[in-house]
């Protein structure tokens, strides 16, 4: 390492803090461009916390906040997008709407109420899966096992959803193979219905179950689980006792997770949903590219979906997670 | 550098001076670039023959961007919100919102005497009374189809009415777009589904309207999906998930091209009749360029028939019809009584049409 200790330019008095690089970081550091511009920044320790913070500031703030913040003042506009000749103003009506036609609860309860069912799917799917990855699969398996676990989700969303249309049609994998095997003479109705979408949905969402599950379950002390079982406590009374209470955080994020995605969920309830289960977020996008085409409305019921999800979930993680845990 | 950096006010004027030209280049440098050969263009999959775009491109030097679009309101929406600052110059509008990017503004009229090839269009669309609104015409129709009554043939004999979509044999065998359905349902009923005759009486349309909701609503349990895109009925039709569908001919058209045991007819009630037309927008960056673009596509027959064998509609330039094989003419033709069955739709009365539509939508969607 070839040091350097040149300080031409600083300011007076300001030698002494010069720290030593090689010449090549010396060169920058030294640099006019980067004295009056970085180094005049990280100077200070408010300047050093702006520019540590500032790149996830500006991400949170563009990327999360910004558009929630744009769907707001559209939801309090009278007319968005505004055509040549007509004025836009300041309204609540948008909001009205939906309180003033009970047309609009019935996909918004649907949604809460399948939401909710998938999760509770998902979890006692996911949550046997879980656990023999974390306490049965030998530690030095377990990252090849979760491997195999997320390969599917490298695929997309919607190439996921095909492959459920693929194994589920009249002419799909299932149907094929129950009427080769003797079982069935006309094909059974699978696709289209509540079952499609609930099988679909656990199958696109189980990831956001199973690694906060993973991770809670392997955290639990496997002495604990001998100790219990040399004191006499069967399977049952273990899972009861020690694994169910301290997956708790698990099952609390892992719930949370899902029952957000699957509230907000649209592709998929659109491909593979029936007649009877059109679901709010449908409605929602109803409003966007319908022919009347009322953004504000849409963005005004989108964060009624919003803050409704986010009050059930906070309640959830209340009740389920315990006063301490809850993240809200 | 030092002197260059010192921070003095000069330099900070020098500064500011040269980040804004730096900020402005890019947007200097596209339009001048885009004035000298681009094209941006909004349409659906399949329409615009890839080998076309590229002769087009070798021929003129013009690049041509294509976007996608599946669904009117989407193209409708974006033109809306870039209001005088359209990021495309041609976009594809189907004939029931022809009138609403009208009245919107969004299309300017269209000055077919800087489209040379403007003859090689079918007479029958030159001049079409739908196409002509507030004096001008406003876009170049290239394909017309019409909604149709799809059904496997293997699995449903005959279907000389709507009344079969509500026929209790095919139960959760039958597929439809809500909002298209109803008013053909209002049709079945003997109402106007097109709401011609309802101006200025909006008890009356919401009477019919009403009607017609409440009889798709009680015939639920017949149907399988509503669907949305045209790929999603052809699937369903693919994997025998349904036997019947209402169906833009297209759809159904392709299918057929391809082998499949469909049909498509236009039932005795009647059905609506529509033209996809390219339209330039209004304020189009590169206008000179998309008259270019209208002007080629009408040279030959050669790109009319290939964009039917593609989309599955028929194309409305003259001398394509010679092009086409057998099976893709059986496809694209209907008996002569069944084409007299079909009404373009118009242009008047749309809000009320759209108001009441999108209501009774939502309404059938819920119930």
């Amino acid at each position: 390492m070839v040091s350097t200790n040149t300080t031409a330019g600083y300011p007076a008095g300001r030698e002494a803090s010069v720290p030593k690089y090689s010449t090549g970081i010396a060169k920058v550091v030294n640099s006019a461009l980067y004295r009056y511009t970085l180094g005049a920044v990280v100077e200070t320790r408010i300047g050093r916390i702006i520019l540590l913070a500032g790149v996830p500031l500006i991400w949170l703030v563009m990327l999360h906040v910004g558009p929630i913040y744009q769907m707001l003042k559209i939801s309090l506009t009278s007319h968005y997008p505004v055509l040549p000749g007509v004025e836009s103003h300041f309204t609540l009506d948008n909001y009205a709407i939906f309180f003033r036609e009970s047309l609009y609860f019935t996909p918004l309860i649907r949604s809460f109420i399948f939401a909710t069912i998938a999760t509770a799917a998902t979890l006692v799917v996911v949550y046997p899966v879980a656990y023999y990855v974390a306490k049965i699969v030998r530690p030095e398996g377990r990252s090849k096992a979760l491997l195999l676990l997320l390969v599917p989700f490298w695929a997309g969303e919607l190439i996921r959803t095909f492959s459920v249309i693929m194994l589920l049609a009249n002419r799909g994998a299932v149907n094929v193979l129950l009427r080769e095997i003797g079982l069935i003479d006309r094909p059974i109705p699978m696709l289209y219905t509540s079952f499609s979408l609930g099988f679909g949905l656990v199958y696109l969402i189980c990831l956001y179950m199973l690694l906060p599950l993973y991770s809670a379950i392997e955290k639990i002390p496997s002495p604990l689980l001998d100790a219990a079982a040399d004191l006499g406590a069967g399977p049952f009374t273990r899972f009861r006792r020690i694994v169910l209470p301290l997956s708790r955080d698990g099952i609390v994020s892992g719930c949370s997770l899902v029952f957000l995605t699957c509230i907000g969920v649209f592709a998929t309830p659109m491909l593979l949903g029936g007649p009877n289960t059109v679901l709010f977020p449908e409605t929602i996008s109803g409003f966007f590219h319908g022919a009347s085409d009322k953004w504000p409305v849409g963005a005004a019921f989108a964060l009624i979906m919003l803050v409704t999800a986010l009050i059930t979930a906070a309640i959830f993680m209340r009740l389920v997670g315990g006063k301490k845990r809850s993240a809200f | 550098m030092s002197s260059i950096l010192k921070p003095t006010r000069r330099t900070a004027l020098k500064l500011l001076g040269g980040s804004a030209a730096a900020l402005a280049a890019p947007h200097v440098i596209r339009s001048a670039w885009a004035a000298g050969g681009v094209l941006n263009v909004t349409t659906y999959d399949k329409f615009l023959p890839q080998e076309f775009l590229d002769k087009f491109q070798k021929d003129t030097g013009i690049e041509v961007r294509v976007r996608l679009t599946d669904d009117q309101g989407k193209q409708y929406n974006l033109l809306t919100a870039e209001g005088a600052n359209p990021s495309t110059d041609i976009c594809t509008v189907a004939g029931h919102r022809y009138s609403q990017f009208i009245a919107s503004k969004l299309l300017q009229p269209l000055d077919t005497g800087r489209i040379a090839n403007w003859k090689n269009l079918n007479t029958a669309y030159q001049d079409a009374p739908w196409a002509r609104v507030d004096g001008n015409l406003w876009g170049l129709p290239v394909l017309s189809g019409y909604e149709g009554l799809a059904r496997n043939v293997d699995q449903v004999k005959d279907a000389p009415s709507w009344e079969i979509m509500f026929d209790p044999q095919y139960k959760a065998q039958t597929s439809y777009i809500v909002s298209d359905f109803l008013t053909i349902a209002m049709q079945y009923l003997g109402h106007d589904g097109d709401f011609v005759s309802y101006e200025g009486k909006p008890e009356v349309a919401q009477k019919a309207v009403n009607e017609a909701r409440d009889l798709l609503i009680k015939h639920k349990d017949m149907v399988r999906k509503y669907y949305d895109a045209a790929s999603e009925v052809q699937q369903m039709f693919v994997n025998e998930d349904i036997y019947l569908a209402h169906s833009w001919s297209g759809a159904a058209a392709k299918l057929i091209m391809d082998g499949h045991p469909i049909q498509v007819s236009v039932p005795k009630e009647g059905t609506f009749g529509f033209c996809y037309t390219l339209n330039v927008v209004n304020n189009a960056p590169n206008a000179e360029n998309a008259y270019k673009l209208l002007d080629a596509i009408l040279a030959s027959p050669e790109v009319g028939a290939a964009m039917t064998r593609q989309s599955g509609y028929s194309s409305t330039i003259n001398g394509v019809g010679d092009l086409l094989n057998e099976r893709e003419k059986l496809a694209l033709t209907l008996p002569q009584e069944e084409v007299e069955r079909i009404v373009f739709f118009s242009s008047v009365n749309r809000d009320m049409k759209n108001e009441m539509i999108d209501r009774a939508t939502t309404e059938v969607k819920a119930a």
